[in-house]
């Protein structure tokens, strides 16, 4: 134990000593640690993102989306072709439609109470059926305030309602969009998904008045279906119409049409989840590998430039436990600063671009650390600061004095 | 009277393969050292003087023969116990001063005793007392990097006695000074000899180093060409 002890004072030592050496060496695994968390959290929140995404549109009904299914989420993400006013009429007079409602969103500027924020603002229509629908489908609720009634009133996500602004708003105050006035009618409880939270949702008419898009059209459509239609056959309907209002259109740059069942999104939220985690997993191994290799090249290097300095230690008396366990020591204390260092980069890395997605709602991106992986990170660079140092240390500790001596003079 | 030899060599060969051909640096050599013997190994470069240096310093193992050191086979010795052994019997001055360059002189003393599991404040107390000896008390906590050729010597001189070993071996000690300091090393191994009894081998190619001594070895091409008391015969002089 005391042997221990001094061991642990040579190698601090070592470490204190040799600063610019160590610095370097725990910068290389800094790196390989902060590639491997960074990685980890993107892909980790880049899961939780879309996952929240596709459970948002629950329920049993229809979604149309321009755009072929194949991109289907560079349209939900990113916005893309709308449907045009032809195109709602033709989904209404298909059989076995209710009732459709056209949905719009953007990112704009608020102000609440001299303080002015990104947000992204949703429009509806029709706007007092559409939250019927809403409310049954999509399980909207008001936690504060009340159903909005006029085309001045907002209803607010709940993240706006308390994190978007410095004070909380509450339902009955003002809010200005675009030189607009608004009520604040009521607040939704959440809808477990932060892009849905983050959003304030108005009058489709007042939306499309305030961005200037033309009436009628909308970013896609949900279609609630009539008692008892199956929902195969009203997607077939659907299409069926939708494909003659193009025919009728020719010329108009319309893009192909995705008509999506509830049953079809379910199928595609699983095949979607396990790609992205065949990619997480690609990723994480990338990372890990050339993270790894960083570590033990450093670690390789830091200790057969010293090969002589144990040379010396042999000749006066350094057992090879002894010099094993120096070096071990150290490269141990080097792996660990060097994955607190990366953990901590890491994190700042996914803290940023979780703050840009919150000040900005257009773009919806969140990342995730978990402890078990900061847990991970930290065993990883130890062991792998250990291992790659007890391998050149082990080398160096088994050569003969005289040879250890004569190297690199 | 029988004196029982501190270290014993017998039959030493070590050959260095180099390539295809085969280099033999010792011949089969045999050789005596008694306690308390301060002895001279001297020999043109490439004569195998360090090798035997090396070999009776246990850095190194031979290829065929016996080492005996204190009376123990040392070729047999496993390295875990050879390394306890070497730190305790054995001190170490060379040519290059082997210091470890990064902790200051103070702590290059020490680091021998920490091998021998000396407690910190009796190692401390034994290091500080050393340096003073050598004449280095004001300049402990210097780092070898900020002291002449001379005292990084003096330094290495207070390392190999720290744990007051039976046996200092010295290759080329004074190799990499002037002939002034190199007197001043030679000075203090022979007052550590004269005081304590300790036994002294130094490895030199110079005469006057040699003149120290109170033996001679000669070594050529791997064999000693000639064992001599300096009393008896002086070559170099001419």
């Amino acid at each position: 134990m005391e042997d221990l002890k001094e061991y642990f004072r040579i190698a601090f030592r070592n470490i204190k000593t040799r600063r610019l050496r160590s610095f370097l060496t725990v910068l290389g695994i800094v790196i390989g640690v902060f590639l491997i968390v960074s990685l980890l959290s993107l892909s980790e929140g880049l899961k939780t993102t879309i996952n929240q995404q596709l459970q948002a549109m629950g329920g049993k009904m229809i979604m149309v989306m321009p755009g072929g299914e194949e991109d289907i989420f560079t349209s939900m993400m990113f916005g893309g072709a709308k449907l045009q006013k032809e195109d709602i009429e033709a989904i209404k007079k298909a059989k076995g439609v209710d009732e459709v409602l056209g949905i719009s969103y953007t990112g704009t500027i608020a102000r609440y109470k001299d303080e002015s924020k990104q947000i992204a603002m949703c429009g509806y229509e029709p706007w007092k059926e559409g939250l019927d629908i809403l409310s049954i489908f999509q399980g909207w609720s008001i936690s504060e305030g009340r159903w909005p009634s006029k085309g001045n009133q907002l209803l607010i996500g709940p993240y706006v309602a308390n994190e978007t602004f410095s004070k909380k708003v509450k339902a009955g105050s003002e809010m200005t969009i675009k030189g607009k006035k608004f009520e604040v009618a009521g607040i939704l409880n959440s809808l477990g998904s932060q892009s849905d939270d983050s959003m304030v949702y108005m009058d489709m008419k007042v939306y499309q008045d305030l961005t200037g898009e033309k009436r009628g059209t909308a970013a896609y459509a949900m279609v609630k279906l009539e008692e008892g239609a199956d929902e195969n056959i009203v997607k077939t309907e659907i299409e069926n119409s939708l494909e003659e209002t193009r025919k009728r259109r020719t010329g108009t740059d319309v893009a192909d049409f995705s008509v999506i069942t509830s049953e079809k999104m379910s199928e595609i939220t699983g095949t979607i989840l396990g790609i992205i985690q065949v990619v997480i997993i690609g990723f994480a191994s990338i990372a890990i590998v050339v993270g790894g290799i960083g570590i033990t090249n450093s670690m390789f290097t830091s200790i057969r430039e010293r090969t002589k300095e144990i040379g010396i230690m042999k000749a006066i008396g350094a057992k090879n436990s002894a010099i094993l366990s120096i070096f071990l020591i150290e490269a141990g204390i080097i792996g660990i600063l060097g994955g607190l260092g990366g953990v901590l980069l890491g994190s700042i890395l996914a803290k940023a671009i979780d703050y840009y997605g919150q000040a900005n709602p257009t773009f919806y991106f969140t990342t995730t650390i978990s402890p078990w992986m900061i847990i991970f990170a930290l065993l990883f660079s130890f062991s792998i600061g250990c291992l790659a140092g007890f391998f050149p240390a082990r080398s160096a500790a088994k050569l003969k004095p005289v040879e250890a001596l004569r190297k690199y003079e | 009277m029988n004196i029982e030899p501190i270290i014993k060599l017998e039959n030493v060969w070590k050959i260095y393969q180099l390539g295809k051909t085969e280099l033999a640096a010792l011949r089969g050599l045999s050789l005596e050292i008694n306690p308390g013997d301060f002895v001279a190994i001297m020999g043109a470069s490439g004569s195998g003087k360090s090798t035997l240096l090396n070999m009776i310093g246990c850095l190194d193992s031979p290829t065929k023969g016996k080492i005996y050191l204190k009376g123990k086979n040392i070729v047999e010795m496993p390295e875990s116990q050879l390394s306890q052994f070497r730190g305790k019997v054995l001190g170490f001055v060379f040519q290059e001063f082997n210091l470890i360059p990064n902790i200051n002189c103070l702590e290059n003393v020490m680091l021998p005793m920490i091998f021998q599991g000396v407690p910190l404040l009796k190692r401390k107390e034994k290091a500080e007392e050393i340096l003073k000896m050598v004449g280095l008390g004001k300049r402990m906590i210097h780092q070898p990097a900020e002291l002449s050729g001379g005292e990084r010597q003096r330094v290495a001189l207070a390392r190999a006695f720290a744990n007051d070993p039976e046996v200092i071996i010295a290759d080329e000690p004074t190799g990499n000074l002037d002939s002034t300091t190199g007197k001043m090393i030679m000075e203090f191994l022979k007052k550590f000899h004269k005081k304590r009894g300790k036994t002294m081998i130094i490895v030199t190619h110079d005469p006057k180093i040699a003149n120290y001594a109170e033996k001679i070895v000669n070594i050529k091409d791997g064999q000693i060409v000639k064992n001599h008391s300096v009393a008896e015969e002086v070559l170099w002089k001419t």
